[in-house]
């Protein structure tokens, strides 16, 4: 496979997928029909190499593989670029899209359209890819090709005669869409003895060669030995090895203009590169950085600390180790009143959060208590000037700014239509703003609404299953800073403030807000010999306020000789409970009533 | 207040539910054989002894046929010189083996005190927490000792049963009160882990009265006993004028006693030793060597002294005698407990009785165990050997 082809036998394409719809079965049938891989020999879903991505048939990062195929009696090089498939990743997916001439258009045809489905065919369109319907598991009893034929006219504009049938599971109608991916997606463009161009859509880390790159030469040829500079961040690398995947790496001696492979260097780690960046000859001719290249922030933050505070420089490590193929995971230490020594950690949403905890719990073997997520805040102060906070404490005296900003995202949120009804209650609960209603067929419906981030990253998805049954699938965009009226929530015990307890929340939240996190407190903080009072306030103002009444008597009824050990071992073990408590004023306050408060929401 | 002597023997008909003693439902264990093991220990332990207290308790010593009484008293006399030594012997009993042949064998034993366990007037109460007797049985075995002319007598009791009503308990006390007995016991009742009502209460299927309400019930019991010429002369314990427990208050004023039997602890003031807890396995050992010890903790100084607050503070009148603290640890109460004895002596949940002598207050009374956190110290060594 180290021949080459010209562009006009090369195929640039992805699949776009909702998960399970079956992205990862029909490339593991193209590698099958292609003769890249032996049928027997295939592992189950070649693409996915993480654990955790086969599990959770989420696809974390992406991947470039090339196949030949003959079609119409012609050899054609056919580079299938896997996209990720879930919101948290839309920078991600926009890299992959545009690695490409041409998308599948995945679709279960007994599920129907989802929400994310839409918006990246959407994303694959505005990129003016050739987008190419396909419904899979056209075997289910269940499938219903029609009913989905005439969402994907409604939603998406696209004719349903172009829309392709098959089962990736039994292979049937496989062959024409690898037909249809040649004759239909069109060769790519780019000269290649132009000044190199090529994107960077992918990086992966790896154990013995460091940093592979993931490339689409967009213009001119690199060749195995040339200095190369990435544009973004700015560093010089030579091109130790060039190479495709067949799926296996197959080195080769240059990549040209509309071809796809890998790319070596002594690249130590992740951090050194961002996925959308340019890399071009570092001598020769000056040449603009390609469009869409952005720094990812991380958009949604929580505190980790270790359970056992000895474990501290444990989760340092493992955090570190997650960070070398996990660029976009930011953390810093972080102290807390309550809970000690930990990381203050920054996420692309509550997806690669969830995954980031998951991969910590399963490769680190550390117990690990996660505090409820937060977003950050954009402050505009008087001179114009802004600053991203993420931690309450942080927030300057309303005084000294003009404006705090909150991330809002545009969802896209499909449901059945007689959701309707429950999710529009939903999203004006969360101070939604609605946008507009889309019919996709006569019992399908496309809602799209901006909702702040920080309504939506508690159990906002939760919500959405259970008021649809299951159906209702969501999708954002890129958040965006909005100015709200958003104030910091203090929370009194005893009269002195807790600071670990404090948060940010709208105004017209804030009594609510407080009322909850009172409950939780009166609930774990144990009864003293005196009454304890808990208030909420927004500056000086009293929102919400609780009592805990003082204990009646807590005395032992009998203490004879025989209980003399056993009274002051008991004594002893509530004197070490006690200890583990943190005071305020002259309240002990349990780490429990803390973790109640900071690790989950109402 | 001399040395005290302890018999412990271990066997109930039943298990209360609420019960976390060494005690165990008798299932035709040998009970001459428990005779037997207990005389060899006293042999072994107590031989010269002439206690000035004896308590014979459990379990439920009436569970023994009164010729087993009568050995075992025989037995312990022969080899400690109790009946000439003590001022005080009791035994306890309940209402529903504490039969005319028993209390005859328990007086001519030299038996001078009797501790009847009632616990409850309410039939349905009794039937509910497996007691095995109702109230008329109580009220019978009151009158029964006093025929057999044991002129002094406790009564235990229990408030704080889930509903257990203010006006109820009052009617109870006040109908023991009215026996004229010279000692009560009122204990609250307690939801021990390991006990069946400790399970039932994990499982969710009990839960223990609120706390204002056993207040209300503890402070009723203070001046219902008050009343009735009973003081309230520990957490618990209420006596006419002179008719304190002796036994008791050896060990709340930090005394030393020997204890015989499964299970029973020993105090000197350097060591605490506790007997095997297995009555098959203390049987054995006090048969074969007359010592079935388990565990002996040798305290540390701070700790001992911190046991005399444990239990001395018990006492609301009388408190803790510092000079004898001092002079059984060599340590100075003030200093040792430090801050933690300031604030409690400034809040008055401390307060001195005599220069030196220190009690709680009414309210740190029923607060104890805040107080004793307060004062434990931050470590607490234990020296096991």
């Amino acid at each position: 496979m180290t021949k080459t082809f010209p562009p006009e036998r090369i195929r640039n394409f992805c699949i776009i997928a909702h998960i399970d719809h079956g992205k990862s079965t029909l490339a593991d049938r193209f590698l099958e029909l292609t003769g890249a891989v032996e049928p027997r020999r295939a592992q189950e879903q070649m693409l996915d190499s993480m654990d955790l991505e086969r599990e959770r048939g989420i696809t974390i990062k992406a991947a470039g593989v090339s196949l030949t195929a003959e079609v119409d009696g012609e050899e054609y090089l056919l580079n299938l670029i896997d996209t990720p498939g879930h919101v948290d990743f839309a920078y991600e997916v926009e890299k992959s899209l545009q690695a490409c001439e041409g998308a599948l258009l995945l679709i279960d045809a007994a599920q129907g359209i989802q929400a994310q489905t839409v918006a990246n065919a959407h994303l694959a369109l505005d990129h003016d890819l050739t987008v190419i319907p396909v419904f899979n598991k056209v075997d289910l009893p269940h499938a219903r090709p029609e009913e989905i034929a005439e969402e994907l006219e409604n939603t998406l504009l696209l004719e349903r005669e172009r829309a392709l049938r098959c089962s990736a599971k039994t292979g049937e109608g496989v062959r024409e869409v690898l037909e249809a991916v040649v004759r239909e997606i069109p060769p790519p463009q780019g000269d290649p003895d132009a000044p190199l161009r090529a994107l960077v859509f992918d990086a992966r880390y790896d154990e013995f060669r460091g940093v592979i790159l993931y490339l689409r030469v967009v213009e001119g040829t690199l060749r195995k030995g040339d200095q190369v500079r990435l544009l973004g961040v700015g560093a010089t690398y030579e091109t130790l090895e060039l190479g495709k995947s067949t799926p296996e790496p197959t080195p080769v001696e240059r990549l040209s203009a509309g071809e796809v492979g890998y790319f070596v260097s002594n690249i130590k780690t992740l951090e050194d590169v961002r996925v959308g960046d340019t890399l071009a000859l570092a001598k020769g001719a000056e040449v603009e950085p390609l469009p869409g290249y952005r720094d990812p922030q991380p958009m949604v933050w929580c505190g980790l600390y270790p359970v056992n505070p000895g474990d501290f420089e444990d989760l340092r490590a493992a955090l570190n180790a997650l960070k070398l193929n996990d660029s976009s995971l930011v953390f810093e230490p972080e102290t807390s009143d309550a809970l000690g020594f930990g990381f203050r950690c920054g996420f692309l949403g509550l997806l690669h959060m969830e995954i980031v905890q998951e991969r910590l719990e399963r490769e680190s073997d550390l117990d690990i208590v996660q505090t409820a997520p937060s977003v950050p805040y954009e402050i505009l102060f008087s001179d114009g000037t802004t600053r991203i906070i993420h931690r309450p404490g942080d927030l300057p005296d309303p005084n000294f700014f003009e404006e705090i900003r909150e991330p809002v995202v545009r969802a896209h949120v499909l449901v059945p239509t007689e959701s309707i009804g429950a999710i529009m209650k939903l999203c004006s609960e969360r101070r939604g703003r609605f946008l507009r209603q889309e019919h996709l067929s006569s019992h399908r419906v496309m809602l799209t609404w901006d909702l702040p981030l920080a309504e939506v990253i508690y159990d906002f998805y939760d919500k959405l299953k259970s008021a649809t049954r299951g159906y209702g699938t969501m999708n954002f965009e890129e958040p965006r800073f909005e100015a709200a009226d958003l104030v910091k929530l203090r929370i009194l015990v005893g009269g002195k403030e807790a600071d670990a307890l404090s948060c940010i929340c709208h105004r017209d939240a804030a009594q609510r807000r407080g009322r909850a996190v009172l409950k939780k407190l009166k609930k774990e903080i144990p009864r003293h010999q005196f009454e304890v009072a808990l208030q909420a306030a927004v500056g000086g103002k009293i929102v919400a306020r609780e009592n805990i009444r003082a204990l009646g008597k807590n005395v032992t009824a009998k203490c004879y000789g025989g209980d003399i050990t056993r009274k002051r071992k008991l004594l002893a073990k509530q004197k070490e409970g006690k200890k583990r408590m943190k005071s305020i004023g002259n309240v002990e306050v349990p780490q429990k009533a803390f973790l109640a408060v900071l690790s989950t929401e109402e | 207040m001399g040395p005290g002597l302890y018999v412990h023997l271990p066997w109930c008909v039943r298990k209360c539910r609420y019960c976390d003693f060494h005690s165990h439902a008798w299932r035709d264990q040998d009970l001459t054989r428990t005779v037997d093991a207990l005389l060899c220990e006293a042999e072994r332990r107590a031989g010269g002894m002439r206690p000035k207290t004896v308590f014979v308790g459990g379990g439920t010593p009436t569970l023994l046929p009164a010729p087993e009484l009568r050995r075992l008293l025989d037995g312990l006399d022969a080899v400690t010189s109790f009946r000439a030594s003590a001022v005080e012997v009791t035994c306890e009993a309940n209402p529903e083996s504490f039969d005319d042949v028993r209390a005859e064998a328990l007086r001519a034993g030299g038996v001078d005190r009797i501790s009847l366990g009632v616990q409850s007037l309410d039939d349905a109460t009794l039937a509910r927490w497996d007691r095995v007797h109702d109230a008329d049985a109580a009220r019978a075995a009151f009158r029964r000792a006093r025929e057999h002319g044991f002129v002094r007598v406790n009564v235990d009791l229990i408030f704080g049963w889930p509903g257990h009503d203010a006006e109820a308990w009052r009617t109870e006390l006040e109908e023991v009160l009215g026996w004229e007995p010279e000692h009560v016991s009122c204990y609250e009742l307690m939801v021990e882990p390991d006990t069946a009502l400790g399970r039932a209460a994990r499982r969710g299927r009990f839960a223990p009265a609120d706390d204002r309400h056993r207040r209300r019930l503890f402070d009723l019991t203070r001046e219902v006993c008050a009343a009735h010429g009973f003081g309230g002369y520990e957490v618990s314990a209420f006596a006419r004028a002179g008719e304190a427990c002796a036994h008791n208050l050896n060990y709340w004023r930090s005394g030393e006693w020997v204890g015989l039997g499964v299970g029973a602890t020993s105090r000197s003031e350097l060591e605490l030793r506790t007997n095997l807890t297995d009555p098959a396995a203390w049987t054995e050992a006090a048969l074969a060597t007359g010592d079935p010890v388990g565990e002996v903790e040798r305290p540390d100084p701070r700790t001992r002294l911190f046991d005399r607050f444990l239990m001395g503070l018990r006492l609301p009148e009388e408190g803790v005698d510092l000079a004898r603290a001092r002079d059984a640890t060599g340590l100075d109460p003030e200093r040792v407990f430090g801050d933690a004895w300031r604030t409690l002596l400034d809040d008055g949940r401390l307060e001195r009785a005599a220069p030196d002598r220190i009690r709680v207050g009414e309210e740190g009374l029923r607060h104890l165990d805040t107080v004793l956190l307060e004062l434990l110290p931050d470590e607490t060594r234990v020296h096991e050997v």
